[in-house]
């Protein structure tokens, strides 16, 4: 084999991923794009993304991973294809690094050993057994709209259902939730200027680090003197190899929990309101024998939302992959939105279809070993949540244009207006 | 047929599990347990299934 080209000399491919206008636009302006390299060029390497966090120079570009089936391949070639330089496709400074990726950006023996031990709380069985409490927080969330007729559904719906699921979980009090939901809000919304409210990234993002660390430092601590039953005493009692975890590695746990039990399925849930506003004739379907048929509706809403649009490695080694020669610290970055809407795998990936089945879309991952962890709560928490909107609000609404985040990682909605008849709690 | 798990490699993922629940399972201490070992025959393209899809190579059909 030949040896690959290096980053420096290799053309960059004339389709755009890497401007800031590409990633301010919509899903659909992107498909556009996606579709043609899905079906001339599906391995495709492209400059590196407009406006980074800060400057790299040894940021050369990445290749693009836009079929279902290559998505898959790389997930499953964790040996060939890392994640421990980083799973988002801007290049982060260390500290950014180790304090907000967790094990999500482990690579094994040590990722191994570090997910199982966090495994025992996302069991089917663990699951079924806190799915009264996740019952009860949709519940609560419903409760706190349910007289006002219209609310903006990201801030007062969406974000709060997984919060306090995730925070009961882990073991996070009230006091602390507020400040964790727009702390974590920030590390996928850096570069939306509604999000950032005209701050510096950089700093913000630091500082938002800090706020995250000193509450998981001072929970920690609290939980080694006082051992409750959550996953926060799980991480402060577990061995791995012998050894307890450092409150660095704790704190960069919490953080990795925080974020990807908040800010995704979030999205999940605004995108679903807006398609079930959209589709009525696929509201009704689903609402004419709600309980049957929302297990099939929830994984159509995850693939419509694809909540995470795209998660990077780093090629371990000069490889080959769909006919592509990948070189030695390459970047590689899968684009699930595109998988997603792959018509080698979907029919008719455009058409929202609340019954779709089977339905392998890749929005929890291609099936390697960093699939997504939460993939359970997030189900029954999107099924919790659209069975008390659909049952106790009929008529809601999204009224008017939803404003979406600007940014390479989250599929984020900043906010969008739901009407309702006002309902007694 | 007999399934052989290899623990070192095994990350608990339990995509085993959603493929074939009465053969896999990740229990309550985050270990994967096969309920099953030697599952029957009818088994087979399930099994199979759970094998092939098992990220780390932890899963193995031996005869």
């Amino acid at each position: 084999m030949t040896a690959p080209l290096s980053g420096l000399d290799r053309p960059y491919d004339p389709a755009d991923l890497s401007s800031h206008a590409f990633w301010a636009g919509t899903a659909a302006d992107r498909e556009v794009v996606f579709a043609e390299l899905r079906r001339d060029r599906p391995v495709s390497w492209h400059q590196p993304v407009e406006g980074p966090l800060f400057d790299d120079p040894e940021d050369r570009g990445f290749w693009a991973i836009v079929r279902h089936a290559d998505l898959v391949e790389v997930t499953r070639r964790h040996t060939d294809f890392l994640s421990g330089q980083g799973i988002v496709f801007d290049s982060m400074p260390a500290e950014l690094l180790e304090a907000g990726q967790g094990f999500i950006a482990l690579d094994p023996p040590r990722h191994t050993k570090i997910r199982r031990l966090l495994t025992s709380a996302f069991t089917p069985r663990q699951m079924a057994r806190i799915q009264d409490r996740i019952v009860a927080n949709a519940r609560r969330v419903v409760d706190g709209i349910a007289e006002k007729g219209e609310v903006d559904f990201v801030s007062d719906v969406a974000a709060l259902v997984p919060l306090h699921n995730v925070c009961d979980m882990v073991g996070v009090p009230e006091e602390h939730r507020l400040t964790i939901l727009h702390e974590a809000e920030l590390v996928g919304g850096w570069r939306d200027a509604e999000v950032m409210h005209g701050q510096e990234p950089l700093p913000r993002l630091l500082q938002a680090t800090v706020t995250m660390l000193t509450i998981a430092m001072e929970l920690t601590e609290q939980r080694r003197s006082h051992p409750e039953d959550d996953l926060l005493t799980a991480l402060v009692q577990a061995e791995v190899d012998g050894e307890r975890l450092t409150d660095a590695e704790i704190a960069s746990f919490f953080n990795l929990l925080m974020i990807a039990g908040t800010d995704t399925t979030r999205q999940s849930t605004s995108h679903g309101m807006k398609a079930l506003t959209d589709f009525p004739d696929q509201r009704d379907w689903l609402t004419a024998d709600l309980d049957a048929r929302l297990p099939s509706a929830v994984e159509e809403v995850v693939r419509w939302a694809t909540p995470i649009m795209t998660f990077r490695r780093t090629a371990a080694r000069d490889c080959e992959l769909a006919g592509q020669q990948i070189a030695q610290g390459d970047k590689v970055v899968m684009f699930y939105a595109a998988a997603n809407w792959d018509t080698e795998v979907f029919d008719h990936p455009e058409r929202l279809d609340l019954s779709r089945s089977p339905n392998p879309h890749v929005s929890f991952g291609g099936g390697g070993i960093h699939h997504c962890l939460g993939n359970q709560l997030a189900r029954r928490q999107l099924a919790a949540t659209f069975a008390e909107l659909l049952t106790r609000l009929p008529d809601i609404h999204v009224v008017g244009e939803p404003t979406y985040s600007s940014g390479t990682f989250f599929h984020g909605v900043n906010a969008m207006t739901v009407r309702f008849t006002p309902q007694a709690r | 047929m007999r399934i052989r798990h290899d623990d070192a490699r095994c990350a608990s993922l339990g995509i085993c599990e959603t493929i074939a629940p009465t053969v896999f399972e990740v229990a309550e201490d985050g270990a994967l347990r096969l309920l099953d070992p030697t599952p029957d025959e009818s088994l087979r393209a399930l099994v199979d299934e759970a094998v092939a899809a098992c990220p780390t190579g932890a899963l193995r059909l031996v005869d």
